[in-house]
């Protein structure tokens, strides 16, 4: 087992390793920094502007080759992955950003999973009756509603709640309130502004799962092997939950640890209108800003969270399907 | 409890109170046109240790049967009457007190032990849960107990087997599994619903003797659900006959074999091929189909296709009742029947009589094939395939077909019978070995066009005729895609659609039908039709009758056997169903592990075979006739046909040859390390078997 998270580790290293090289080519190429100073005023000059580049390593007069051996270099010496156009640390902010994600994300995706597995096995069980047909009916119109108008819903709820309902707690905008002292207050200040964009995100995750889930499910429902296992003593329910389900989370296991780095980079709807500060807005800001090492930071990061989801996967697996440990 | 019987010996019923009753018990399931029974009350009584046979062809209710006992119909299925477990009415209990019955008092044998394991768990603890669920055991005292009862099924090596998973097994050995799961908490009924069909008859006869085995260890009584009147003739103490969702006749298993009393038995046991030695039989129909249960019409179910009926059949539906010296019966003629005075196939019937298959003289050779190999790679590794060894598949095969004349290839799953099948039909220079088509070598042919021209010689009917039709073509348009290849003009195709009907017995009126509105046997004649349309010389055939019921394979049989001599066609059929292969094969080569072993004509190979692996598989075949099943000598193979990618240096057989064990130090010698060389059966001219020992 060991041995073999070993070599598909190593593998995945090679694949992060050309991904990012070829990133920073293409940035390189397509992004061009010099752009950010040109609205300033005064109106610098084009040397200047280069020369104002140079300590960053991104001046355009050296050649791309020699800028990517210095970045290579710094990235592997001293894991340093170079500053902004405006000299800014890409270290320091993905650093921040990234827990800030991760903070948002880890929540939203495992309640996802829990809500949507949870309900396509309760519906699957019951296909074709009321709670099947409701619950898949709201799940089809939540899937279709775009996540800006989700998230601006909630938004609305939640103020109509607390103004009405005289609730404070549910914090509409930011990560948390400035003023806070001490570390209870302050993980409990960061709980209560999660809510609402955990909640957005949760409601545009869990549908897929929960119709994959059924689908999954209603496969292995009528299996021959369940009808066994019922006949050897177990209710349907204990069948289907020891025989079926474990069959059919297979697929869901792969799924989920896949979408990982889509959801960490992909939140940035629900950042931009909760006022978070992640990796997904990060993402925008870079490419936006011709920010070409902030831009080559987030693609290495997505690579290595798709490395990380796809071992998990491989791990996922032989934990559901002992066959695998045969062979 | 512990009353067993035996098999020599299964009259006497005990005055033992039933372990089971099933009272009236009626299922209905729920369609588009409104509910359909599938079971219209059905009743029996099944003592201790006693087997009752359930026979019925597909449609007739009797998994409903099987299913609705144990409680384990679909949800929206209704269920009424009475099923008495111990005094205990099942009828109407909830999941949770039927699973404690299920298992503990019930066991349940299924049809497909491919499927019918968890993929996921190791049969260990799929036996272990199965004892934990109604005993209070240890996780390790509950392994032990499995490992004991994979023993008692006659896996080899239980201790270390018992971590295989499912797909480890074999199908024999998987279905061996799955009785000791029916077994493990001694349930005192067991019901195994068709527990061999999905298996090879020489597995099937090892595992119908550890079902007898089982039920002997447990005393249980057994309700013992299949399409095969062999199996039920050898195994069963009384027999149920079902149609159309009711029992039509039930009797004592000597009752029913000698006398057949409800006609739709009778005409079942007729239509059956049959292997047990002296001469063929002929084979007679039962023209058309069952009925399907949403359309029954009133009266007699059987009394469209019944040559005795009379006009009150088809008025009201006859109860079942008693017959004096019989059993009960279903029918109004009964009473007739039972002693003698009216024959339950009818006066005229006789003149759809089968011939027999008639030699068509000397034709030409159709296909010759000589040395025939093919080999597939086994491969091992992810990324980098690296090959560990070869699994030959057919291994210097050799024969001769002529114009009017079938051969049949037969053996057991995995000897090869249908890749030398898909060799003839791939029209490709084989590996080795030569393939001659109609006189042309198929590996010198090499322009597309040519190959085309060949391809319209051989054509193949497939085992499933609902698979090999595409649902979405109507017939006509089915039958015209192998024409419009061909090129054939718009008005030329219509005149050959309407033969090719003919040809088959089929009205024109089905042009317009799709495959799913169509029969299993006209489907299957469909499927015959289409591979007769470009007037091919050589047709192949897998398997081609056993998707079809008992009752309608002996029609597809005759329209064989007359397609062949009014067209001078050749058969090359693959069937593992030796019974129905003595009736539509001239010659037959019996295969295994890739060797022909032994070839010959038909009857001589039926009445006098030489090869132990011919013989094993011709005594396998359980014969309809209880008095002969008993008594005939059996010879049971152990074990299961080994793998192809070890073969033995010598003859591939000496792994499972009885005749190697009784054989002297010299003659084993030999079966190990040479091959034995085909020799002919003195004054038996084209009848030839490989052993050193026979």
């Amino acid at each position: 087992m060991l041995r073999h998270v070993t070599r598909k580790a190593a593998g995945w290293l090679l694949m992060i390793a050309v991904a990012t090289n070829a990133t920073y080519f293409l940035a390189s190429w397509f992004l061009d920094p010099r752009s950010n100073y040109q609205g300033q005023r005064p109106v610098r000059s084009e040397a200047q502007i280069d020369l104002a580049l140079a300590p960053y390593n991104l001046d355009p007069r050296v050649p791309v080759v020699h800028r990517w051996w210095d970045w290579v270099t710094s990235v592997v010496l001293r894991f340093d992955w170079g500053k902004s156009p405006t000299g800014v640390s890409v270290n320091g902010e993905i650093g921040y950003r990234s827990l800030v994600s991760a903070e948002l994300v880890v929540i939203a995706t495992v309640l996802s999973v829990v809500v949507g597995v949870a309900l396509g096995v309760y519906t699957a069980s019951r296909q074709y009756g009321w709670a099947d047909r409701v619950s898949q009916a709201v799940s089809i119109v939540v899937f279709n509603i775009p996540a800006s108008v989700i998230a601006l819903a909630v938004v609305f709820v939640a103020i109509w709640l607390n103004q009405h309902a005289g609730l404070h707690f549910l914090y509409v905008a930011g990560e948390n309130s400035p003023n806070v002292q001490g570390l209870l207050p302050t993980i409990g200040d960061r709980l209560l502004h999660l809510i609402l964009p955990t909640l957005t995100l949760t409601l545009m995750g869990y549908v897929g799962y929960h119709l994959t889930q059924r689908s999954l499910l209603l496969d292995t429902l009528n299996a021959d092997f369940v009808r066994t296992a019922q006949a050897t003593g177990l209710t349907r329910a204990q069948a289907i939950r020891r025989h079926a389900l474990r069959t059919a989370l297979i697929p869901t296991a792969t799924s989920v640890a896949f979408s990982v780095p889509a959801i960490f980079t992909g939140a940035i709807i629900t950042e931009t209108i909760f006022g978070w500060n992640g990796m997904g807005r990060y993402f925008v800001q870079t490419i936006s800003k011709n920010d070409v090492h902030g831009t080559v930071a987030t693609a290495a990061f997505a690579a290595a969270l798709t490395a990380i989801g796809a071992i998990l996967a491989d791990i996922a697996t032989v934990f559901l399907d002992p066959r695998v440990r045969v062979s | 409890m512990t009353l067993t019987t035996t098999r020599t010996d299964p009259a006497p019923p005990t005055g033992t109170d039933p372990v089971l009753s099933v009272r009236d018990l009626r299922i209905s399931f729920p369609s588009e046109a409104g509910p359909v029974e599938a079971v219209r009350g059905v009743g029996f009584d099944l003592l201790p240790g006693r087997t009752l046979g359930i026979v019925g062809e597909s449609g007739s209710g009797k998994s409903a049967t099987a299913l609705g006992i144990m409680g384990l119909l679909p949800p929206s299925a209704t269920m009424s009457g009475e099923v008495l477990l111990g005094g205990r009415d099942l009828v109407g209990l909830g999941d949770r007190e039927l699973s404690g019955v299920r298992g503990k008092s019930i066991g349940m044998v299924f049809q497909d032990p491919l499927s019918s394991l968890t993929p996921i768990h190791s049969v260990g603890r799929l036996l272990r849960d199965a004892l934990r669920v109604h005993q209070n055991l240890t996780k390790q005292a509950a392994w032990e107990q499995a490992v004991e009862l994979l023993d008692l099924v006659g896996i080899p090596d239980p201790r270390e087997r018992a971590r295989s998973f499912p797909h480890e097994f074999s199908g024999g050995m998987r279905q061996r599994v799955v009785i000791a799961m029916a077994i493990a908490n001694r349930p005192s009924v067991l019901v195994a619903d068709e527990p061999t069909t999905a298996l090879d008859v020489t597995v099937q006869a090892q595992i119908l003797d550890v079902l007898r085995l089982a039920q002997r260890e447990t005393g249980a009584g057994l309700v013992l659900i299949t399409h095969d009147l062999g199996v039920v003739a050898g195994y069963a103490d009384d027999i149920a006959v079902m149609y159309a969702g009711r029992f039509v006749e039930r009797a004592g298993v000597d009752e029913l074999f000698r006398r057949p009393t409800m006609p739709y038995t009778a005409r079942l046991l007729a239509a059956v091929p049959t292997v047990d030695s002296g001469v063929r039989r002929p084979l007679a129909a039962i023209g058309g189909e069952p009925p399907t249960p949403a359309d029954l019409p009133p009266g007699c179910p059987f009394a469209s296709r019944c040559a005795v009926a009379l006009d009150a059949c088809r008025a009201e539906e006859p109860a079942l009742r008693e017959v004096t010296g019989h059993g009960h019966v279903a029918c109004l003629r009964a009473e007739e029947v039972a002693d003698g005075t009216l024959d339950p196939a009818g006066p005229a019937d006789r003149a759809d009589e089968h011939p027999g298959p008639v030699r068509a003289g000397a034709g030409d050779v159709v296909l010759r094939v000589e040395d025939l190999v093919r080999t597939f790679p086994l491969t091992k590794g992810a990324l980098l395939k690296r090959r560990v060894g070869t699994l030959h598949a057919v291994n210097g095969v050799s024969f001769e077909l002529r114009a009017g004349e079938t051969l049949g290839l037969v053996g057991e799953s995995g000897s090869g019978k249908t890749t030398t099948l898909l060799e003839v039909l791939r029209l490709r220079r084989p590996e080795s070995g030569r393939i001659e088509i109609a006189g042309t070598e198929v590996g010198t042919v090499q322009s597309a066009a040519d190959v085309r021209e060949l391809r319209q010689n051989v054509q193949i009917v497939m085992q499933d005729p609902l698979g090999a039709l595409d649902p979405r073509l109507p017939v006509h348009q089915l039958l015209a895609e192998p024409l419009q290849a061909i090129g054939r003009g718009r008005d030329a195709i219509r005149t050959r659609i309407h033969e090719l009907l003919t040809l088959v017995g089929l009205d024109a009126s089905v042009g317009d039908r799709f495959p799913a509105a169509l029969s299993g046997g006209q489907r299957q004649r469909i499927g015959i039709a289409r591979a007769l349309a470009t007037e091919p010389k050589l047709l192949a055939l897998d398997e081609p009758l056993s998707a079809l019921d008992v009752s309608v394979q002996a029609g597809v049989i005759n329209l064989l056997a007359r397609l062949k001599r009014e067209l001078g066609l050749a058969y090359l059929v693959v069937a593992h169903d030796l019974a129905v292969v003595r009736y539509i094969s001239d010659r037959i080569a019996v295969m295994y592990l890739g060797h022909i072993v032994e070839t010959g004509d038909t009857e001589t190979l039926f009445s006098d075979p030489r090869h132990p692996y011919t013989r094993a598989l011709l005594s396998a075949i359980p014969v309809p006739d209880p008095q002969r099943e008993r008594t005939r000598e059996r010879v049971v193979l152990r074990g299961e046909l080994p793998s192809a990618a070890r073969l033995p240096a010598g003859c591939a057989f000496v792994d499972r040859c009885p005749l190697y064990r009784l054989a002297g130090d010299d003659v084993r010698q030999r079966c190990r390390t040479e091959r034995p060389a085909p020799r002919v059966v003195a004054g038996q001219p084209g009848h030839v078997y490989a052993c050193h020992a026979a």
